[in-house]
């Protein structure tokens, strides 16, 4: 138990301490993204990497939390830390119908329906003025004051949202483990393997499936609203783009398919790489993720965490053979 | 009446466009099974190869495809050969992300290089519109119709008549039995995806004139283009030419009678309802 525990002790001391030694706040901003990835691409994981279910359509679910956190603040009044949890709600309820429809196709063919989901949601945006404000979508031009422990919120430093992107991030990657030890975890993966034996043992896999959507999307919701709470900006290229549901898809891949460090590994490496490449010229992210997703699939097909954490098995193996000879 | 004359007529006409691109991304994936997620960047490139062999030598669109669509065709088979074949045993999913990374790559090169302005292409005979029978039709797109036409029909008697386009479509059926029939499918499959680059490139420069460009408008139409082949039935020739055909229309009259703001939301929803209920293609021949 201890051994299992001694990893997330570790990361989550290792997070705490980054804003006492980060002093930059590039840095920290740069931390607070990564962070935001990770939980993103661990709620792609879920479904793509567990289940081997490919959605193109992430981006969905991001932008229906976002929206509904700003929407819920600028309209009724709802600070935002109370409307990112309602943005994930929001996003696992509009997953229910999409999952139940979608998940009636298998392979690439759900994977361009979870497409052409995606582009009318962010269609509905663009023209739901009444709601969504269309394209020119929300800004957030003041924080509601928040008092913690005696002291007033500074909304101005970015440590109070890195606190928050550490949490989201540490608890979607508890997710992932906790999913890969529970019985739904175990269906998953036989989903992935073969559908047809999964549902011929009795597995419901329909329901499995959108459970795991559901979870998928309420995390992928909650760090919507914590993009709206962060960026203060919502609109429609912002929240829904095609591009977005593709970022997580490269980080969970990157980072290898249906592991727990995966996605960690993955944003570290993608949101900083690509950070410093958008510094130098814009969009300069998207042409190095491409590139490096290509070469991932032809190099290092199971991602970087899944072969390290094969080489250090070997390795354990190897040297439990010597130890018996 | 008029209203709806017109708008089927120019339904038909872009729709056939829209079947242009998607035979080439049909074909590809009927030989070897690689759904093409950068097919949308390759009609990017036709469009901007147009737009610059305008702006840079003064070369009138429609006769600069001459230039661009062999010049397409060899950037296919250069493609496949150099990058897709080896990705090709990975499996369906791993070409789907692979391609997913370079419809990225190229669109965001693009957005470098040209960056993100929204671009026409004037015509000194774009200006007025001929009119035939009480419909007006601009000028670039009828001549765009007329030489997709052209190049479908080749298409067609390319793969109907001869030999190569036997053996595609040997392939197509049934790669293995192809190859046991003395058939180079390896060759074929070179050829095939040059073809399908080459399709999509050539339908970039047509429909180059008519629309707006910019660097990621493969976006929009690598969507559009699934939903022509999955109407028609992935992996099928006249099914891609039927669905772009239906596209083009339902489109246009749902930008008239229903609302022009979702008009292309009409066509994922058909995807999704053809998706759902008749996986095969609206006629039953895809696979």
């Amino acid at each position: 138990m201890t051994r299992q525990l001694a990893p997330w002790l570790a990361g989550a001391l290792l997070l705490a301490a980054v804003p006492a030694l980060v002093e930059s706040p590039f840095a920290i901003h740069v931390c607070i993204l990564v962070l935001m990835w990770t939980a993103l691409g661990a709620a792609w994981n879920l479904l793509g990497g567990f289940a081997g279910q490919v959605s193109f359509g992430h981006a969905s679910l991001f932008g229906v939390g976002a929206y509904t956190t700003i929407i819920l603040y600028l309209r009724a009044g709802v600070a935002p830390w109370w409307g990112m949890p309602a943005g994930g709600l929001a996003a696992a309820l509009v997953s229910l119908p999409v999952g139940l429809l979608c998940f009636r196709l298998r392979g690439p063919y759900f994977s361009l329906a979870t497409l052409a989901v995606s582009e009318l949601v962010k269609l509905v945006a663009l023209n739901w003025e009444s709601v969504t404000n269309g394209p020119v979508g929300y800004l957030i031009t003041a924080l509601p004051p928040l008092r913690l422990f005696g002291h007033a919120v500074d909304w101005e430093s970015k440590t109070p949202f890195y606190v928050v992107a550490a949490a989201l991030a540490l608890a979607a990657l508890a997710a992932t483990a906790l999913l890969r030890r529970a019985r739904l975890g175990a269906y998953l993966v036989a989903i992935r393997e073969d559908e047809e034996a999964a549902e011929a043992v009795g597995i419901d896999t329909v329901r499995a499936k959108v459970l795991t959507l559901a979870l998928s999307a309420f995390v992928a919701g909650t760090a919507g609203g914590f993009y709206a709470f962060y960026f203060r900006y919502v609109d429609p290229d912002a929240v829904l783009g095609l591009s977005l549901s593709m970022e997580m898809v490269f980080i969970a891949v990157v980072g290898g398919l249906g592991t727990v460090g995966g996605p960690l590994v993955g944003a570290v490496f993608l949101t900083t790489v690509g950070e410093a490449v958008r510094e130098r010229f814009p969009s300069g992210h998207l042409v190095f993720y491409g590139l490096f997703m290509m070469l991932v699939i032809r190099f290092l097909p199971e991602g970087i965490w899944g072969r390290a954490r094969r080489l250090a098995t070997g390795l354990q193996e190897r040297a439990l053979r010597h130890g018996a000879a | 009446m008029e209203i709806f004359a017109q708008s089927v007529t120019s339904g038909v006409l872009t729709g056939v466009l829209y079947a242009m691109i998607g035979i080439g991304l049909t074909v590809v994936f009927g030989v070897m099974r690689i759904i093409n997620l950068a097919h949308g960047e390759m009609v990017m490139l036709g469009m901007f190869g147009a737009f610059w062999g305008q702006a840079l030598w003064h070369l009138d669109p429609f006769v600069s495809l001459l230039l661009w669509a062999p010049l397409m065709f060899v950037a296919g088979t250069l493609l496949y050969r150099l990058l897709l074949r080896k990705i090709l045993p990975g499996g369906e999913l791993n070409t789907l992300l692979y391609t997913a990374g370079l419809s990225l790559l190229v669109a965001n090169l693009a957005l470098f290089l040209w960056s993100g302005d929204y671009r026409t292409i004037s015509l000194s005979y774009g200006a007025s519109p001929l009119r035939v029978l009480g419909v007006s039709v601009s000028v670039p797109l009828a001549l765009a119709f007329g030489l997709a036409l052209a190049l479908t029909a080749g298409l067609w008697l390319f793969l109907a008549r001869t030999d190569l386009g036997r053996a595609i479509r040997a392939t197509s059926q049934n790669g293995e039995a192809a190859l046991l029939m003395g058939i180079d499918v390896e060759k074929v499959a070179v050829i095939t995806f040059g073809m399908g680059t080459a399709l999509a490139g050539a339908a970039g420069v047509l429909l180059a004139p008519s629309l707006y460009l910019y660097p990621t408008v493969g976006e929009l139409l690598i969507v559009k283009c699934f939903v022509v082949v999955v109407l028609g039935g992935l992996g099928s020739v006249p099914g891609a030419i039927a669905g772009g055909v239906l596209l083009g229309v339902v489109e246009s009259l749902g930008a008239v009678y229903v609302s022009s703001a979702y008009k292309d939301g009409i066509g994922f929803v058909l995807f999704l309802l053809v998706l759902l209920y008749r996986p095969a293609g609206l006629f039953g021949v895809g696979k």
